[in-house]
């Protein structure tokens, strides 16, 4: 054992004075690699944790929504269907949800009102609960600065801030104003009895698609989604296999194969003549072929540390600060919002193999006919 | 006579160790993490449960980028069907499961009768 | 020690430019000797020192070295030959750039896993006995010609050969830099070593310290004695 580490020491040792002859260039490599793999490592944790995030979060979503849909256009649902619906066996609550969005044309922002399901939570008349990114982007100066909002040109309605959600919420709540019923409905210029959309609580979870069935026909226009369905559209984020995550998993598959394609592109007169040297020399087939997968091992593993090392710090200790402006868009407000750190341990693996295995296995490709060969025939 | 040879692989050697070190302060830093966020997604997910949310306040964009499990059909193509992506997180924005039966769908068995 | 039987090489066999290097050579080197190959251009005294010291196998015939077969070997097994008994120095001393000289010296121990210490005393000790101590670890582009020659045999010397194979050792050096080359040969037959050359240089093959001489053309041997 002893006698083959320390020839694979001597061999690597090879291996880095044969690199060190080129440093700029291999550094350069080596600095790109690791480039691509931060890019894709910093994706991979980024989504897996917000997936996480919204999963813990997203199951104290209400059991069942029921929309009402006119011309496959979500609009405003009767009061009296939430009576049905309560009607069901199985149901413990069922009542209208308020909500609705609101355009702010003081800054291009768009909040979230609404009135909260639990009674223990609304404000009272005239006050509102707003989330950490509403400050931010009115420039709310003290903590007891009311809000403003203005529907029209020359309409002003103020709410007296209740309370700031803290930013430990931020990811769910960044954008909302939660207020009272009666301030909604005026605010809104709904009448009575109508809602936004039916929300269900259901006793027994396995009971859901029963219910679901059942409600289905008693409201056979309605649409109905479960927790189970909004936790699922959840899943999809960032997913591999959606919209711009497929772009970047591409262009990552295809930035490696050009690494190993470029290693694997042919050997020079020089690179030849020496391997004929070190034939000469003494060294066999095997020695030759340890010395090569060594300089694709350090190159590859190297850069692989490297970038995913950096895309840990990038993601959860400066907040994936580079996602920023594209998750943002044309958002005005972005919540100011921490992820938990966690490690995929599967998608790492994938990622290890995808770059290390084709870069390692294209330095043997061009070297393996002239390490095998006799070394005079290379020589001369 | 020296009997200390200068190593090239010494130096390669501990730069891979350090960064297989790095890996594993990371993995140690995110289990040590969990404690932390526990208190954090719970007072989150109490505030959903209380307030009655479905959908995070990431994209608030458009309509159907900041309830994605909510939309309908018809809001991405409000102003134009031809008009497909107005805004950049939708094309990162995640589809609701299913549009519901109320959506432009149609029973096959219907149509063969 | 080193016995060839009617050996034949071909390059390119079978295709349009086949060269017939060696033609049914038969021969018989002795140990503890000095022998040069000697012949024009072409004559195929290059490719008979790549058969003597099992750089490459013949196309036909036989080759052993101290009474056992070497020629029929598969490539590892030439190849643990070639390292146990042959030490090589070439006609452009073939030293490897980017490393110091010490490095180079060391390169052939590299596989056999010594202690990376003992094997520098080694090297350093054969160094200095070629006078090159101080230049240990100098890259080996900014060696002299003659600086380099000795590199390259103390190399060829790292892993205690019996036999140094050179070929022509001398092509690029003056007068003086060969009279100390020849020195080395002696000191090297002083310890029991055999060596053998190819050369054009007469300053060589007239040497007293020359023990065969063999003269080669077209591929055959033409005439063998001191």
């Amino acid at each position: 054992m002893k006698r083959f580490l320390r020839r694979q020491r001597a061999l690597a040792d090879y291996t880095l004075a044969a690199l060190a002859r080129r440093r700029v260039k291999n550094i350069s490599l080596v600095a790109i690699f690791a480039l691509v793999v931060f890019v894709v490592a910093s994706a991979m944790l980024f989504s897996t944790a917000l997936r996480h995030e919204a999963e813990a979060t997203l199951e104290g979503a209400p059991e069942l929504i029921v929309q009402n849909l006119v011309m496959g256009r979500h609009d405003m649902i009767e009061g009296s269907v939430a009576e049905t619906l309560a009607g069901i066996r199985g149901v413990t609550r069922a009542e209208g949800r308020l909500w609705g969005y609101f355009y702010d044309s003081v800054n291009g922002a768009n909040y979230t009102l609404m009135v909260p399901r639990d009674p223990g939570l609304v404000p009272g008349p005239g006050e509102a609960i707003i989330g950490e990114g509403i400050p931010r982007v009115r420039e709310m100066g003290w903590d007891s600065a009311p809000l403003f909002l203005s529907r029209h040109p020359g309409d002003l309605v103020r709410f007296d801030v209740a309370e700031r959600i803290s930013s430990q919420a931020a990811l769910v709540s960044a954008d909302l104003i939660l207020i009272g019923e009666d301030d909604f409905r005026s605010f809104f210029d709904l009448p009575q009895g109508v809602y936004t959309d039916i929300a269900v609580s259901i006793r027994n979870p396995r009971e859901i698609d029963t219910i679901v069935d059942k409600a289905g026909a008693l409201l056979p226009a309605a649409r109905f989604i479960t927790r189970d369905e909004i936790i699922r559209t959840y899943r999809k984020l960032f997913s591999w296999r959606e919209g711009i995550m497929v772009a970047l998993a591409g262009a990552a598959i295809l930035a490696f194969a050009i690494f190993a394609a470029e290693k694997a592109s042919g050997l020079s007169a020089e690179e030849a003549r020496e391997i004929g040297i070190l034939k000469a020399i003494g060294w066999d087939m095997t020695d030759v072929i340890a010395m090569k997968l060594w300089e694709g091992a350090l190159v590859s593993v190297g850069a692989f540390l490297l970038g995913t090392v950096a895309a840990y710090l990038h993601v959860f200790l400066l907040d994936a600060g580079l996602f920023a402006p594209i998750l943002k868009g044309w958002s005005v407000i972005y919540p100011d919002f921490a992820l938990t750190p966690m490690i995929d341990g599967v998608q790492l693996t994938a990622l290890f193999f995808l770059t290390v295995a084709p870069y390692v296995a294209a330095t043997l490709v061009p070297i393996w006919r002239t390490a095998a060969a006799d070394p005079d025939e290379v020589i001369r | 006579m020296r009997p200390r040879v200068y190593r090239r692989s010494d130096m390669a050697f501990g730069l891979i160790a350090l960064g297989l070190a790095a890996l594993a302060l990371a993995g140690g830093h995110a289990a040590l993490s969990r404690g932390a966020s526990q208190a954090r997604l719970a007072e989150t997910a109490a505030l959903v449960r209380a307030a009655g949310l479905t959908d995070l306040a990431l994209f608030t964009e458009a309509r159907y980028t900041r309830n994605p499990a909510m939309a309908d059909l018809h809001t991405a193509f409000q102003d134009n069907p031809m008009a497909f992506e107005h805004f950049p997180s939708g094309t990162f924005a995640p589809r609701p499961a299913s549009f519901g039966a109320g959506a432009l769908g149609f029973d096959p068995a219907e149509v063969a009768r | 020690m080193i016995c060839l039987e009617t050996v034949t090489k071909l390059y390119n066999e079978g295709r349009p430019g086949e060269v017939r290097a060696l033609n049914e050579v038969s021969l018989e080197i002795a140990r503890d000797a000095v022998t040069v190959f000697k012949g024009p251009s072409g004559s195929g005294k290059t490719t008979l020192l790549s058969i003597v010291g099992c750089m490459t196998r013949p196309t036909s015939g036989r080759v052993s070295v101290d009474g056992h077969m070497v020629s029929g070997l598969p490539e590892k097994f030439l190849t643990a030959e070639r390292r146990s008994t042959f030490g090589f120095v070439f006609q452009r001393f073939n030293l490897i750039r980017g490393l110091t000289v010490l490095e180079n010296v060391m390169l052939p121990a590299a596989p056999l896993a010594g202690d990376p210490r003992k094997v520098a005393e080694a090297a350093l000790a054969r160094l200095a006995g070629l006078g090159l101590a101080d230049k240990a670890d100098t890259p080996v582009e900014h060696l002299s010609g003659g600086e380099t020659q000795r590199a390259a045999i103390a190399r060829a010397l790292i892993n205690d050969a019996k036999v140094l194979i050179a070929d022509e050792p001398t092509a690029n050096l003056d007068t003086e830099l060969t009279h100390r080359f020849l020195d080395i040969v002696d000191e090297l037959r002083g310890e029991g070593r055999t060596v053998i050359m190819t050369s054009h240089d007469p300053r060589i093959w007239e040497s007293a310290l020359v023990n065969d001489v063999v003269e080669m053309q077209d591929g055959r041997v033409t005439g063998a004695g001191a």
